[in-house]
Order: C-alpha cells, then structure tokens, then sequence
C-alpha cells in the first residue's frame, strides 16, 4: 500500500515555483537546437512565456489560505502578492538583458534568472526555517554566476565580493537556525510562538543571529557596504534583478518571521534593533547617495534608504503596516526597475559606463527617455503625483499611528537628504553645457519600451488608486 | 468645473512640449489662449462645482476634493490673471519651454489654492515647487539658487506632509479644509501645528526662514517671478488661514507673541534691507518680505478687522508685485540690466513704462487711491483694535521706509538725469502695455473702491 505524503493541494500551491524552473531547463534544452541567430530570442520569449504563465497560474490561487507541505509553504494573499512582485521583476530584467545583454550567454543567464526567481519565490512562501533557506540558497547560488558575467575587473571583484560575504550570512543564518530549532524543537515557524520557547537562551541567539543574516540579505545598515560595489560590477540587468527580487524575498521572510514567529511578549524587545537598523539605513543610504557619480552605486545607495523605509512601515506590527509595506515594495519595483532600465539604455559595459555624465544632456538628445527617467527619480524622492508620494503618506501615518513618530522623522529627515542626490542627476540630464563623456543612447527594443511604459503606468495608476491586498495574514498556519 | 482649472493647464503645458521648440508665435498663441480660458473658467467657477473622488479610506479617509469657494476664489482669479499677463508678455528664450512651465505652474497652485482635502494640498504644495525649480535650472543666472529654493522648500514639504498624515491619524481623515469642524485636539496637536506652521512659514517666507527667497525671486526669470511672488508666496499665508485657524487656533493663540515677533522682524528687516539693495528686483523681493511680514501679524492678531485686511492686502500686494516684476523685466528686457547703478532717466523716452512702473510703485508704498493702502490701513485699524500696539508701531515705521525704497526705485530707474551710455530703446509694445493693464486697472479699482473686496471678503471672515 503507498501512501501520498502530500496531496495534489500542496503541489498545486508550488506550481508556479516549479513552472518557472521547467522554464529554465526549456530555455537550455531550446538553445541547443535554435538556430544561431535566432537563439537569444528563443530564449528570451520563451523566458517571458514561463513567468507569464507562472504570474496567472499565481493569480489564480489568490484569495486561497492554505498550509502546504506539513506547513513548509504557507500560500495566501501575502505569499501571492510577493510571488507576483517577484515575477514582474524577473520579466523585467529578462526583458532588459534581452535589450541590451550580450548575444552568446542569453540562454545561460535567462536560466540562471528563473532558477533564482523560483529560489526568491520559495522564500515568499516559506514559513519554516528548512524552506528559507532552500529558496534562499537556491536564490544566492544563481546570483553568484550572474554577478560575474560582465567582462570586467569589477565584475569578478563583485562576483568574489558577493559570493564570500553572503556565504558568511548565510552562515549566520544557518546558524541561528540551528539554535531556534534547538529552542523550540521544530523548524517550523509556528513552533516559536510558543511562551516557552522566549525561556531559552537558545532562543535570543538564534534570533539574533537569523536576524544578522536576514539584514545582510536586505542590505540594511551596517551590513549594507556591499550593496554598491556589487552593483557597480554586476551586468545591469542583473543589479536590477538583485535590487527587487533579493530584497523582496528576504523581506517576505522577514515580515513572516517578524509577524507570526515571535511570542508576543518577546517581539518587541527583539525587533527594536531592526527598526533602529531601518532608521539608521535611512539615514546612511541618503547621505551615501550624495557622494555618488556612478548611477549604480547611486540607485544600490537609495536601495539601501528605500528598504529601510519598507521596514519601518512594519514597526507597528499591524496588518495595515504590512499592507503599506506591500504597497511601498510594488512602488519600489516600478520606479526602481524603471529607473534602471532607463540607466541601462545610456550606458556601456565598460568601466565607469554608467557614470552620471553619461546622462549628461539626455533632455536634448532623448527627451522621452529623460522625461521617464525623471519621472522615476522623482518618484524614489517621493514627490508628487507618484506612488513614491502616497507610499511615504501611508508609512509616516502608520508610524505615527502605531507610536513610532521617531522613526516617521527619520524618513523625513533622511527623504530631505535624498533629494539633492536625485536631483543632480534630474539637473544633468537637462544641463546644457556640452560634455565630453555623453554614451550615446542605445537602440531601444520594442520590449523595453513597453516594460518602461509598464513601470509608467504602474507609478502613476498607484497613486490615484492605492490598491492594497486585504488579505495578508495570517502568515502561518 | 472646479476640476478644469486644474487639469487644464497641468495638461495643456505638457503637451506645449510637444509642439515644435522654435515656434514662439504658436506657443504663445497657445499659452494664452489656455491661461485666457482657465480665467474665465475661474470667473465662473464660483460657488458652483464642487469636485469630490474618494481617494483613500485608509489609514485616514482622504478624497480629491476641490471647491472654489471663500477666499480660495479670489486667489484663484488673482493666479489666473497673472499667468495670463506672465503669458501674455513672455519674452524669454526657448519660449516653448518656458511658458509650458508656466502653465504646468499655474496648474499646480490652483491645486493648491482650491484643494478642500488637506493630502491634497500636500499633494499639489510639492508639485508647485517643480516648475520653478526648473525655470532656476534652465535659465536662472546661478547654479545655487535652484538649490536653496529646491532644498527650503521642499524641506517645508515635507514636514507639512508628516504633519498631514499626523493630523489624518488624529483627525480620521484630511478631507476637512473649509468645513464647520472641531479643533483638533490632544497631545499632539501643538505638533502637528508645529509642522504646518514650518511649511507655512518657509514658503511665505518669513525671517529666518527667507534666504532662499532673494536669490530666488532675482534670478527666476520676470513672467514666472511675477506669479510667484504674487500667487506662490501667499500659499503659506493662506494655509494659515484656512488650515491652521479651524483646526488648531489653541495653539496658534499660544504661539501668536512668536509669530508677532517674526512677523515684526520680517516687517522691518525686509524694508531696510530693501534700502541698501541696487538690483531692482532685489528691492521688490525684500519689500515683499516686509509686506507679508505685516500679513503673518494681521493673521495672528485674531481679529476680524485684521483678518479682511490680511485677504485684502493679500490680492492687493499680488496685483503690485505681478505688476513691479513684470515693469522690471521689460526694463531688463530693453537695457540688459536691473541694477539701479547702472540705470536711470528711463522715463524720458519710455512714458508709457514710466507710468505703469510708477502706478505699481506707488501701489507697493501704499499711497491712499490704490489698492495697497486699502489693505494697509485695513490691516492697521485690525492690528491696533485687537490691543497689539507695538506692531502696529513696527508697522508705520516700515511703512515710511517703505516710502523711501520704493521711490528710490522709481528714482533710480525711470527719473533722474538720463544716463548717457545706455542705449535708447523703444516704449511698452501693445502687448506688453495689454499684460500690464488689467493689474494696474484692477489696482486703481480696488484702491478707489476697496468696497468691492471687502464686502466680498467680509463673508468670507465671519
């Protein structure tokens, strides 16, 4: 007699997962018999075809709640929600390297990019600690190849750099694993609810140290200064990818860890540090932007500042921050996305391509092109009419309402610090002065044009009507 | 459509870009037909179309709201008439851009001025800020100013945002502005009034709060400087009034001796530093400071006399300061500078100038007859029935020095002996004489018959 550990539920919950990894042995299996010079397009759509059939089999089971796999994969609006945050981003990035990437590697890379979307995806769901870290790892392994592929000194130093600390986190992480399940005896999220896991000593380690990785994989204060040097060497449709899906997944992991794994009485003293961490990523990450003339290291700076205000929206530990911070996190995706994609049409892959001076002017020579990247600057500010605006009402009024005023002027503060920094470069896409290190713009491919217009209309829709998913917890079962 | 006034210009500027940048004719044809249109949709706007869509239900209710009724009316027909003269006698390089950003300006404060939502009002506060800020970029003469303006201002955006979201937490919704409701209560609320009042206070600007006011107005070319001044700089003032007073008059009771003071400080500090200024537009920026100094003590004297002058002088000083911007800039325009050492005699060969230079003039000391004087006197009459003596002190002794820097503008530039090296240029064209005509005429009615404002206003006050 056999008898099914898991029933066809808890499989159809990770179809999207596992579509999106068939996808990428389709795109390698496709490349061996593609012609030669139609190749990076086979790939290519056959890449975007996966993860639209993955973001609608994912929509449809929106509004389910259910606690797949003994409670490993916890499907339900905020699993969804960040499933499909993490799909868009993906396409997007795909779509950008098909833009702009280079011709042998597509099908290598596109890939990679899946597999890493399916690891960012497992994390979006996972609600025990063997489950993180599978998609975690699954999603760090394929980063590390893809942080290499440019042909560049800065990209093997990126590869090198992200590969050894984040391995290091990693290492963290595990650990404290290791101590949480010793305090509470299961790896189940759930478990740690318990009153009496807060007794052990175990405990306290081990969050702590979970807590390090996880604020390395965020890339918040002071486990940030890795951020703008790998985004600096990465292959810019890769920083891209990283600046969305890592951080989306591991902050899925860490609003699941902070809302529903932590007895009641304990939160409290053990996120405090968190929110402090947020604060001061505010902070660092705007003043960090100043100094910038590299327009990676200047959007991987306001990532830093970004995330942080994310975080903060879920201080209060209600399930209207959650909602802000999803909010936030979509209108994050859009302007940033936006904002690279714009970035990655005006510069090369040589060193220092991406030099702020090769917007230099940009109003004059691609009006459009400067028009949208203002636009989305002017969204990461947070001025009007953007969803970068309405994102920054909802997170000040949260804190303000849950008693966290002080981390609601710190977003002031460090958004008042910010704005001379996006500003410069709104400012040098409209100087007149000639300027000898302009790139010129590359040919657009439909594609990518379509994908802009998408970030767009995803800006600007969302401030006029600020959709929140209302069925976002509970976050374990 | 309270709405059209709004969208109408926000679009039509966005799409002047698109028309082709070397046609000056159509892109002022354009511009003042949009600006002409927005005006007399602003004329009849009023006390019909009130604009409401919800917008957010959560945390606090909040809804696109906007109306056209009470002082909002007069502010909005005052933005509407100035962008049309601004438009209307536009002589700047790449034109096509420069009255686009206009219009997008004019847009973005009749946000601003008509919002009833108070998220809103946020909204559009930082919106206004972005034209000008480009204007600066584009064709202003030093790279820092835009800066500083961008910065101070934007600065005081945000704290009025954290304390719109302060007050909708509190209040359970922003939707509030112009309508009967209580105070606002608790804790909080010296805070909340703390971070509008800093907004406010930035944007008018008032002393310590103005250094980026000077540089600014001097450096923003005439046409936009002229709204500016005359429209932008009065979005604080009017926040006090119709944000501040319902909703937190405890504690502007408490703090008026503060405010008084830095009212006082900006009264005289403006109108002696606009004595020592050469560049013209200098003057007018400093005697702007000193005027709406003596508007923050109208306000914070909580008297309804002082009030209905405050609105009063309000319109009256946007009227001057249009009207002075724009005579300045035809001055610049035809003598390539505004420095008061460099001009002189113009009045000589340019009677038609000299007249409309020495009517704005005139209205900005406050001579009895024109519009500035009805306000000032009003304001006065306020100030000392409301027992605030010393101000009202302050305020004579400014008024004379007020005297003396306006007619040493006027002395400078269009009387005097005739300077020898500058070049003789021709008078006001029909068009410039046509933008300066309906401000210097609505100045002599208004000062003749300050009735017509009053009664209006007096509703309003009650």
């Amino acid at each position: 007699m056999t008898t099914n550990l898991y029933s066809q539920a808890d499989w159809a919950a990770v179809t999207p997962l596992f579509v999106v990894g068939i996808t990428a042995l389709v795109v390698l299996l496709a490349d061996l018999f593609a012609k030669r010079h139609s190749n990076r397009y086979v790939s290519l759509l056959l890449g975007v075809l996966g993860l639209g059939a993955a973001a609608v089999i994912c929509a449809q089971s929106y509004g389910q709640n259910y606690a797949a796999f003994g409670g490993g994969f916890v499907l339900g609006g905020f699993t969804v929600v960040f499933e499909e945050i993490i799909l868009l981003a993906a396409g997007f990035s795909l779509v950008l390297y098909g833009a702009i990437g280079s011709e042998e590697r597509m099908a290598g890379v596109v890939a990679l990019m899946l597999w890493g979307t399916s690891g960012a995806m497992l994390m979006a769901g996972a609600a025990n600690l063997m489950t993180i870290f599978l998609g975690l790892e699954l999603l760090s392994l394929a980063l590390y190849c893809l942080c290499g592929l440019a042909a560049r000194a800065t990209a093997r130093e990126a590869a090198l750099k992200y590969l050894i600390l984040s391995s290091a986190a990693s290492g963290f992480m595990l650990y404290g694993m290791a101590l949480l399940f010793g305090a509470s005896g299961s790896v189940a999220l759930s478990a740690l609810t318990a009153a009496s896991v807060a007794a052990s000593p175990f405990f306290w380690m081990g969050c702590g140290l979970f807590l390090v990785g996880l604020t390395f994989k965020l890339s918040l204060v002071p486990f940030h200064v890795w951020a703008p040097d790998v985004y600096e060497g990465a292959p810019l449709p890769v920083t891209a990818f990283m600046s969305v899906v890592t951080k989306a997944g591991a902050l899925a992991v860490f609003a699941r860890f902070a809302y529903a794994a932590l007895p009641s009485g304990a939160a409290a003293h053990l996120l405090l540090p968190i929110w402090i961490v947020a604060g001061a990523s505010m902070l660092v990450g705007n003043l960090g932007m100043l100094a910038q003339t590299d327009i990676k290291r200047l959007l991987a700076y306001s990532g830093i500042a970004q995330i942080g205000y994310i975080v903060a929206a879920l201080a209060g530990g209600t399930s209207q921050g959650l909602r802000y911070a999803i909010y936030y996190l979509v209108a994050y995706t859009f302007m940033n996305l936006g904002a690279f994609a714009v970035v990655a049409l005006c510069s090369t892959d040589k060193e220092e391509g991406s030099h702020v001076a090769a917007l230099h002017g940009l109003g004059y020579r691609r009006p459009a092109l400067a028009a949208a990247m203002t636009f989305f600057l002017l969204a990461l500010a947070g001025f009007p009419p953007t969803a970068g605006f309405l994102g920054k009402v909802f997170i000040l009024a949260t804190n303000v309402g849950s008693g966290y005023a002080w981390l609601a002027a710190l977003l002031i503060i460090g958004t008042a610090i910010s704005l001379y920094a996006y500003f410069k470069v709104i400012r040098a896409m409209y100087d007149r002065a000639p300027s000898h290190r302009v790139v010129d713009v590359r040919p657009v491919a439909p594609l990518a044009w379509l994908s802009l217009a998408i970030c767009l209309a995803g800006v600007l829709v969302m401030t006029f009507y600020p959709l929140t998913p209302s069925n976002v917890l509970p976050l374990v079962k | 459509m309270t709405i059209l006034l709004i969208v109408l210009p926000i679009v039509a500027g966005s799409l002047l870009f698109l028309a082709p940048s070397g046609d000056k004719v159509l892109s002022k044809v354009v511009g003042c037909a949009v600006a002409a249109v927005t005006f007399f949709e602003a004329i009849f706007a009023r006390g019909g179309g009130d604009f409401t869509v919800r917008w957010l239900s959560r945390p606090f209710t909040a809804a696109f709201h906007f109306n056209t009724d009470g002082i909002s009316f007069w502010i909005v027909l005052l933005l509407a008439l100035c962008t049309f003269c601004a438009v209307l006698a536009c002589n700047v390089p790449r034109t096509r851009n420069f009255i686009a950003l206009l219009l997008l300006l004019e847009g973005a404060m009749m946000g601003v001025f008509t919002a009833k939502d108070l998220l809103a009002f946020a909204l559009f506060w930082d919106l206004m800020l972005l034209p000008v800020f480009f204007a600066l970029a584009g064709w202003g003469e030093r790279r820092d100013t835009a800066w500083r303006y961008l910065i101070y201002n934007f600065a005081g955006g945000l704290a009025l945002l954290l304390a719109t979201a302060a007050f909708g937490m509190a209040y359970g919704s922003t939707d509030v502005i112009g309508q009967a409701a209580h105070p606002l209560a608790g804790t909080w609320a010296p805070w909340i009034f703390a971070g509008f009042a800093f907004a406010f206070l930035v944007k008018t600007p008032v002393w310590p709060l103005h250094t980026w006011m000077p540089a600014t107005y001097a450096d923003t070319p005439s046409p936009m400087v002229a709204v500016v001044s005359a429209v932008q700089s009065k979005a604080g003032l009017y926040g006090f009034i119709a944000i501040a007073l319902p909703f937190a008059s405890a504690s502007m009771h408490d703090a008026s001796a503060f405010f008084i003071v830095l009212g006082s400080i900006s009264l005289l500090y403006g109108a002696f530093a606009a004595l020592a200024q050469t560049d013209a537009k200098r003057i007018v920026a400093y005697s702007s400071l000193s005027h709406l100094g003596l508007i923050l003590i109208a306000i914070f004297s909580f008297n309804a006399i002082a009030l209905q002058g405050a609105l009063v002088y309000i319109i009256a000083h946007g009227l001057f300061s249009a009207a002075l911007f724009l005579v300045i800039g035809y001055v610049e325009e035809r003598e390539e500078s505004r420095s008061l050492a460099r001009l002189g005699g113009l009045g000589k060969a340019n009677p038609r100038l000299a007249g409309a230079f020495t009517i704005a003039a005139l209205a900005a000391l406050g001579l009895p007859g024109l519009a500035g004087f009805a306000g000032e006197i009003v304001i006065l009459t306020g100030v000392v029935q409301a027992g605030n003596i010393w101000p009202a002190l302050v305020a004579l002794v400014a008024i004379v020095v007020a005297a003396a820097y306006m007619l040493r503008l006027l002395q400078g530039a269009i009387n005097g002996p005739q300077v020898a090296d500058l070049p003789v240029r021709r008078d006001l064209t029909l068009l410039e004489g046509l933008a300066m005509a309906p401000l210097l005429a609505a100045l002599v009615a208004i000062g003749v018959n300050p009735h017509l404002l009053t009664s209006a206003l007096a509703m309003v006050t009650k």
